[in-house]
Order: structure tokens, then C-alpha cells, then sequence
């Protein structure tokens, strides 16, 4: 190290000091270790930590039911195994190999999931918006996609409370949707919001600025508010950012449940009578194990999860675990999130603050005036340098002097992004890469098929992405940008597992409840019918929330019923993470 | 690398005042003397080391053959060309393509008309160096830094001017993406890079808080741009490109956002 380095005061920052798990600086636990025996029969295996399975495990080893997490990837130690660093956070990502096709095939890796414990909640921007009343009965509106089996008010409690648990910052009146208020204040502006808010403003666009997002605006407890360093798709090592693995694992570890990490659920063992019993899983040096259950809960990302329910199949479900209805797999859905780029004669520096940190939801809704069903919303993002870089070898084309050139330029361009609804398709599909009927063969380091995904853009959707971009460009444009490119992309996998009101029309129930095992749950965005153009993560977890609180009713039914009650439960207000829930939500009532 | 006799002479971007070639600089960009690693105590450990490493590392060449490695290193230097930085302050993008795809690290997918990213580079070496041949007779390294920009920008068109064949073997504007993506991935990740582009590096424990306007921390630098040229014959710079810089319809974007 060089004498010349500016130094704190105390010297230099240094290594974490005591042997404890890290989540963040403030938030000290034991070191995890294991807790039951393969012999042993748990209550519940949950198959993945991230954002449905987080909430889940706390919400079940709370109301004292025997749980172990699954997950294929670690269980962070975000001091030492984190870092402010964009090339350095990789690791993060569901790096295996997936196989991607179709007319507009997905980019996936660190384009959508995660691995490890919070999986996807751990590189998540954390823009928090709910859904809308309507995008739960949107064929019923428009005649396009699906119906939800449930309505805005089933999940509306569980959207209030997780608000407050993970919590959110937004404005005290949020309009779009049912108006709400949020619990936490607004984040103050960066660079890139006050473009948005100026050229919405000057579009007469309503705009809300700060939030929502779950990034804390003040500390709590032992987690500090946001130090605004633009890294949170990197992993907040600061824990001001939400993720499951800070907010909801914690707890459950403290309540007696497990988290088995590094362990890659194989497949789903079923009896003969038609119940599941338990999980293959390999451990990291390739060992296959079992584990009994008394029921399964899948929760590994709309991709992983229909992967691990096909690969389940065994004599009585030869297409696949679930699968009756013929609709694993199909259905899958992202949202069209092409970025806009605007060069400005100011300088911005877009790396500084939260990438998400200001919203308009003008355009969610369908609007007879446009020529296509709903909408979209347009949002803050903040690429770091080599996610920039690539943006504008699409946008722009560029390579060699060029780049090097518009790169000098990095700190003089806003991006802001567009959310948009792409509608639900059933040849939009995960399969397995398994080498019948046509399909590709490739194999993971388990000898396991990997995914084969496929997805194709529909009229609705193209017309919606033209439309949507145009705005996006107009609001740069009027923000006062001398240059506004953009890129084509897709975000957020949902469907694949699709909820529904009756067994032949989807593959779970309401509850998230397999239509063809008792014991087999799905809980995570692959249940999702339509996805409106919010961002998933909160509804992930405010419906695996839901789904705690019908298992927990339900007891020990769950193990050995087959009896489907589809009665809302109560939403327990009594099982959250110690001091998060309060009386305190802005009510607008 | 050493410079072999037979090299093409180097390309320097111009002084648009006088016309004549730049120096090469320890740092170019419009932030004179900031430097990130400069910082490195108010970084976290974990961050720090990492950094720094980067820094001090060399990576040996252990996937690509010494053949391939002339090819891709001469694509390599027209992609992020570096003939304004000083020799010493050049940054390794070779080295760490060799790496990922020594240890086979993948982005957690491959597009099904393409081939792994092991072989994809096997190809498109063997494929860049055919098309050399073909045309001039001569290894890709040999030709003069215009015509293998030419071959290159023909690949950025995904139009190839020759060895139809070899290229048939892959999705060549994919191939073209994984390529500037894997050198933008090296390059970007450099701090020295970051000290070029004026971007403030890792950033935790401290935090930012001069939020909006463009504002420099008290650490940081303000901008000071000078003019540059890029070389007058180059294929490669922004101005050309621009009007048909449109984007190509089947390239989207890979990184994540929000
Ligand atoms: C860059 C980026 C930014 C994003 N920003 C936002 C945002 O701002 N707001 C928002 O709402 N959403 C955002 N998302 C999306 C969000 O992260 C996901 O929608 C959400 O995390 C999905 O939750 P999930 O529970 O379905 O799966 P995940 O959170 O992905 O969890 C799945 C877990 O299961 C594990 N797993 C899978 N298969 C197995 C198996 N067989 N055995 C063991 N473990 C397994 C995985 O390791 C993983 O940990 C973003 C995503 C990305 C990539
Ligand atoms: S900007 Fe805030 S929330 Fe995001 S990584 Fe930094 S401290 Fe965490």
C-alpha cells in the first residue's frame, strides 16, 4: 500500500473482528450449523431460500413447526464473502447452465436469478411496488391472459405487513392502484431520479420520488440506513437494503429452523400412495442424500422450480410432478425492462444513490386510446460501469474508440428504464434440456437435465414495448437530453407453475397447494397467472406470507389430509420478525 | 506482449488542434489525478483484497494456444484499442477471457443456436484468422490495424467478408456480444479504468453524499475534458458509427437492472 493512501482516522477499514456470521456490519449470529437428522422426519422442506422461501421458513418455524431450508447455493457471511465490486459479485447468480430459445430468447444468469441463501432477494433492486386491484382479474377486464384465484383484497393485509417487516420507503400517499402510504420516508434524490421527476414534470406525468422501495431511509435496529453507494445489485453489504436472508432468516434460525446450504435439491420423492415423503439433494461434493418429510414446499425461481417438478417424474406422473394438467412449465413470463440511455451536458454520475429510487405508474393500466391491453411503468436503474458498457454495445453499437470514448462519457448519462406487462403465453415454457421429442440435451455437474427455456413476444406485447419505449425516450428527452438511445431487455421470470381456480386450468391452488399432491406445495413467482408491471419481489412475498398463515391453520392436516379448504385464513399479525410490525403504516382509509 | 518486427505500427489517437498524435498517458479521461485505489482504506477488507489483486495479478494463458492467443489478442486490442494509455498502465483483457474460459465460467446460460463459450472463441479465432488468409494472406496480427478493423466491423455487421463457413458454425451477433461483452467486462472492472471514466469505485463503508447535480465528493475529481481525435483511418469511433449505430433487432441486453 502506497503512503500516500487517505486514511480514516482509526486507520484503515479492516476485517470483520469476531467469529460470527455476518449480515451486515451490526447484525451478528452464530455460525448456522445443521440441526436434524436425514433419519429424522421434518415437518416441512422448503426447496430454496430466496425471496417466497425466506418468508416461508420464518413464518413456519415461528408457529413451531420442524423446517430446513434447502438451498443450492451458501449461506452468505456478507462482511467476507461480499463486495462493493461489479465484476467481483458473479457469484451471486445462478451461474449453471440453462439452455435459452426461442424468437426473443431470455438472457438469464445475472439478468434473473439468484443463488444462495435470499436468492433473488439478495441482487434485487428492491423496488417494492404492489400490484394493482386489476391485475388480478385481467381476463375478466380485458379478455386477455388470466383471472387470478384470489382477489386484491386477500393479499392486501399481507402487503401491509411486509411493508412493514422488510420495510418499504415510499411516499405517505402513493396514488396508483388502491392509494397507500408507506412506513418509511422517501430517500432523498440522486442524479438519475431528478432526471425522471424533471421530465415527467414537464410531461404534466406524476412521478413518486424516494421509494417505493426496500432500502431503509433510517436505521433500525441493527440495520443501518443507506450509505447511497449504488451497489445494491451487487448485495447490500451495508444490510440497508431487504433481502430474506437479513430480514425473515434470522428469525427462523432463532425459532429452530435450518438452513442446509450449499445442497442442490434433485428431486421430489413420492410414495406410492401419492404423497410426497421427502428430497434428493447432492451435497457440494456431488454425494446424493435424502431427506424425510412430512411435506415439500418448492420455492427455486420460476425456472428451478418447473426444472426440479419435471425431473420429480416417477411412475403415476411420468410428464412430470403436478402436472395433470400439462401446464408445468408453461406460461412463463418477464417483463419487458428495456433501458433508456440520455446523454446530458451536465454531469449526472448515475452511480451514486439506489439504482431504484423513483417510479411513474401513469401507464399501468389499459387505456382504450392505445392499441394494445395494459400497460407499463417506467423507472429508475443505475448500471455501474461494465453493465453500461454492454448497454451501449446494443444501444449504440459500439466497440473499439467509440466505446472508449462514450465510456469517458459514463458520468454524463441518466438510464431509466421501462417495466412492462408482457401477458401470459403457453408457448412461452420451461422444458428440460433432456433430449426427447426434439428438445436440446445438456446436463448439469449432477448429470441432472438443466432448463430449456423458450419465449416468444406476442402482438399485445410488441405493441405495448413500442409504445412503452417511446414514452420512456419522450420523458428523456424532455428531462433535456441531447442524445437518448436505448436497449432491448427482459427482467423478472414469473409463471411456470400457474395458480387457478380449478386442477385442469393450472397446476397449484389458490394457496399455492399442488392440484395433484396433498403434501406438495409451490410457492415462489413461478404461481403467478400475470405479473402487471410491478416489480414481483414484495407480492412473492406477501403471498408466501399468506400461504404461511393457511398451513399454520391447517396444523398437522396438512401432513396427512387430502381435504382442500379454500377459506382465506387470518392474517396473522403475531409472527413477524421481532420489532418490525407496529400500528405505524400510513392508513388511508 | 512484445512487439514482433513484422507488427502493424500503432494507431494514436490526435490533438484536434494540431493534429499530430497524442502522447500516450498514465491516465487518459477527464479526471486528472483521480485516482480510486488512492481510496483503498476506506474500502472494506473483503473489497480491498480483491481489488488489489486485480491489480497486482498476472494471469498466465492456459486455454487458448499460443496461435490463437496472436489472433485474439490483435481482435482484443482493436475492440478496446489502448494505444493513448502507457504501456505500463495497459489493462489485461486477454488474460482474463484465458481464465473464465480455463475454468469454465459461464454466465449461467447458452443461446441453443450457439455452441458453449469454450468452443464459440475456438471458432470465432479460427474464423477471424480464416477470414484473414482468405483475403490478405496473412495472419490476422499481420494486417495493417484497417483491415483488421475491416474484418472486425464486418463481424460487428454480422455480415463476414469471408470464411462464410467457419462463421456458419455459431450466431455470429452473438458471438459479437459475448466477445466486446467479455472485454468490457475486463476493462470495466480495472480501477484504472474506473479513474479513466470518473466513476467513484467501491464505495462501503463511507457512502456517498453529494447525491445530485453531478456533484464531486470532497474525494473525488471535477471533470476536465480535452479534445482527442480518434486515429483519422479508424472504423471504430462513436461519430461513424452514429445514425447507423442503431441497434442491432436481435441484440438485447443481458445485464441485469431492476
Ligand atoms: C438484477 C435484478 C434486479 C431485480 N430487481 C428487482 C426489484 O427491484 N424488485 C423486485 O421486486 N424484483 C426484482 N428482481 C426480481 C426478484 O429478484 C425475483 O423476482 C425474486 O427474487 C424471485 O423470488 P423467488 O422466491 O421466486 O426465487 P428466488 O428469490 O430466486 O429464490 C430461489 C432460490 O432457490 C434456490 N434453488 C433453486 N433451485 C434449487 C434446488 N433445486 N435446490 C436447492 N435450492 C434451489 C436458489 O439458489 C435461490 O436461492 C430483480 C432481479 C434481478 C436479477
Ligand atoms: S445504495 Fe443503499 S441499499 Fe443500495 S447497496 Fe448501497 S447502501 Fe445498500
Amino acid at each position: 500500500m502506497s503512503e500516500e493512501n487517505e486514511t480514516p482516522l482509526l486507520g484503515a477499514f479492516g476485517e470483520p473482528s469476531k467469529p460470527l456470521h455476518y449480515l451486515g456490519p451490526m447484525q451478528q449470529i452464530q455460525p448456522p450449523r445443521r440441526r436434524f437428522k436425514e433419519t429424522e422426519t421434518v415437518d416441512y422442506v422448503i426447496v430454496g431460500v430466496g425471496s417466497a422461501g425466506g418468508v416461508l421458513l420464518q413464518r413456519l418455524a415461528r408457529a413451531g413447526f420442524s423446517v430446513i431450508g434447502f438451498d443450492a447455493g451458501p449461506f452468505w457471511d456478507t462482511e467476507r464473502d461480499w463486495v462493493s465490486d461489479e465484476a467481483g459479485s458473479h457469484k451471486l447468480y445462478w451461474n449453471d447452465l440453462r439452455i435459452t430459445g426461442g424468437q426473443h430468447p431470455l438472457a438469464l444468469g445475472e439478468n434473473n436469478s439468484g443463488r444462495g441463501v435470499g436468492g433473488g432477494s439478495v441482487h434485487w433492486a428492491a423496488f417494492t411496488p404492489r400490484f394493482h386491484p386489476s391485475d388480478f382479474e385481467v381476463y375478466t377486464r380485458d379478455g386477455v391472459g388470466a383471472d387470478w384465484p384470489l382477489d386484491y383484497q386477500d393479499i392486501e393485509p399481507y402487503y401491509e405487513l411486509l411493508e412493514q417487516e422488510i420495510p418499504v420507503a415510499g411516499p405517505a400517499y402513493y396514488p396508483w392502484g388502491k392509494p397507500h402510504g408507506y412506513p418509511y420516508a422517501p430517500h432523498p434524490m440522486g442524479g438519475v431520479g431528478d432526471v425522471l421527476i424533471k421530465g415527467c414534470t414537464r410531461l404534466g406525468i406524476g412521478v413518486s420520488a424516494g421509494g417505493p422501495v426496500a432500502i431503509l431511509s433510517a436505521s433500525r435496529g441493527n440495520r443501518p440506513h443507506c450509505i447511497y453507494r449504488g451497489f445494491c445489485i451487487q448485495a447490500c453489504k451495508v444490510g440497508a437494503k431487504a433481502s430474506t436472508l437479513i430480514t425473515h432468516v434470522p428469525d427462523a434460525l432463532e425459532h429452530g429452523a435450518e438452513i442446509r446450504d450449499n445442497s442442490m435439491v434433485s428431486r421430489v420423492s413420492m410414495r406410492p400412495d401419492g404423497r410426497a415423503d421427502g428430497v434428493f439433494y447432492f451435497d457440494q461434493q456431488g454425494k446424493e442424500h435424502f431427506q424425510r418429510a412430512r411435506a415439500v414446499i418448492v420455492s427455486g425461481y420460476a425456472i428451478e422450480t418447473p426444472r426440479l417438478l419435471l425431473n420429480s417424474a416417477c411412475p403415476g406422473h411420468e410428464h412430470g410432478l403436478a402436472n395433470s394438467s400439462g401446464l408445468l412449465g408453461k406460461f412463463l413470463m418477464a417483463q419487458a425492462g428495456n433501458v433508456i440511455l440520455g446523454r446530458f451536458d451536465d454531469l449526472i454520475r448515475l452511480y451514486k444513490a439506489p439504482p431504484a429510487h423513483a417510479l411513474t405508474e401513469e401507464f399501468y393500466e389499459t387505456d382504450p386510446k392505445r392499441d394494445f391491453a395494459r400497460g407499463f411503468a417506467i423507472q429508475t436503474v443505475g448500471p455501474l460501469p461494465i453493465a453500461f458498457a454492454r448497454q451501449m454495445m446494443t444501444a449504440k453499437g459500439l466497440w473499439g474508440w467509440g466505446m472508449r470514448r462514450t465510456m469517458m462519457d459514463y458520468n454524463h448519462y441518466a438510464s431509466i428504464a421501462l417495466l412492462g406487462e408482457i401477458l401470459p403465453w403457453e408457448d412461452n415454457t420451461v422444458t428440460l434440456a433432456d433430449g426427447h421429442e426434439g428438445r436440446p440435451e445438456a446436463r448439469d455437474r449432477f448429470g441432472l437435465p438443466v432448463a430449456s427455456v423458450t419465449f416468444n413476444l406476442h402482438d399485445n406485447d410488441k405493441k405495448m414495448i413500442e409504445f412503452g419505449k417511446n414514452k420512456v425516450m419522450e420523458v428523456m428527452w424532455a428531462a433535456g437530453a441531447t442524445e437518448v438511445v436505448q436497449e432491448s431487455r427482459y427482467a423478472h421470470l414469473v409463471g411456470g407453475a400457474r395458480m387457478s381456480r380449478t386442477p385442469d386450468s393450472g397446476v397449484v391452488d389458490k394457496f399455492g397447494r399442488s392440484w395433484d399432491v396433498p403434501n406438495l406445495f409451490v410457492m415462489d413467482g413461478s404461481v403467478m397467472p400475470t405479473q402487471g408491471s410491478a416489480n414481483p419481489g414484495l407480492t412473492i412475498q406477501a403471498l408466501a406470507a399468506r400461504t404461511a398463515d393457511y398451513l399454520i391453520s391447517h396444523g398437522d392436516a396438512i401432513f396427512t389430509s387430502s381435504r382442500r379448504d379454500l377459506e382465506e385464513p387470518p392474517c396473522r399479525k403475531t409472527l413477524s420478525p421481532p420489532g418490525t410490525f407496529t400500528a405505524g403504516v400510513p392508513h388511508l382509509r | 506482449m512484445a512487439t514482433k518486427p513484422d507488427a502493424p505500427p500503432p494507431q494514436m489517437p490526435t490533438d484536434p488542434a494540431t493534429g499530430r498524435p497524442l502522447p500516450p498517458r498514465e491516465q487518459p479521461g477527464y479526471y486528472p489525478g483521480f485516482s480510486t485505489l488512492e481510496q483503498q482504506n476506506y474500502w472494506d477488507a473483503a473489497t480491498r483484497k480483491l481489488v488489489l489483486d486485480r491489480v497486482a495479478r498476472t494471469l498466465p494463458i492456459r486455454f487458448f494456444t499460443p496461435e490463437e492467443v496472436r489472433t485474439l489478442a490483435a481482435v482484443v486490442n482493436r475492440i478496446l484499442p489502448q494505444e493513448d494509455r502507457a504501456p505500463a498502465r495497459r489493462i489485461d483483457i486477454l488474460g482474463v477471457i484465458d481464465n473464465r474460459l480455463f475454468e469454465n465460467r459461464i454466465d449461467g446460460y447458452r443461446y441453443i443456436d450457439m455452441p458453449p463459450d469454450q468452443e464459440a472463441y475456438r471458432i470465432g479465432i479460427r474464423a477471424f484468422e480464416q477470414m484473414a488468409r482468405t483475403l490478405f494472406q496473412r495472419s490476422f496480427h499481420e494486417l495493417a490495424i484497417i483491415d483488421q478493423e475491416r474484418l472486425i466491423e464486418s463481424i460487428h455487421d454480422a455480415k463476414p467478408m469471408a470464411a462464410q463457413e467457419d462463421w456458419s458454425k455459431l450466431n455470429i451477433e452473438r458471438f459479437w456480444g459475448l466477445l466486446v461483452s467479455d472485454c468490457c467486462g475486463a476493462y470495466y472492472a480495472h480501477p484504472w479504468a474506473w479513474d479513466e471514466i470518473g466513476f467513484g469505485g467501491p464505495a462501503y463503508p463511507r457512502g456517498y453524499m453529494r447525491l445530485e447535480d453531478g456533484e464531486a465528493e470532497p474525494w473525488e475529481v471535477e471533470e476536465s475534458r480535452y479534445g482527442w481525435n480518434a486515429p483519422s483511418d479508424t472504423l471504430s469511433d462513436d461519430e461513424r458509427l452514429h445514425g447507423s449505430g442503431q441497434q442491432h433487432q436481435t441484440h438485447h441486453g443481458t445485464g441485469g437492472t431492476h
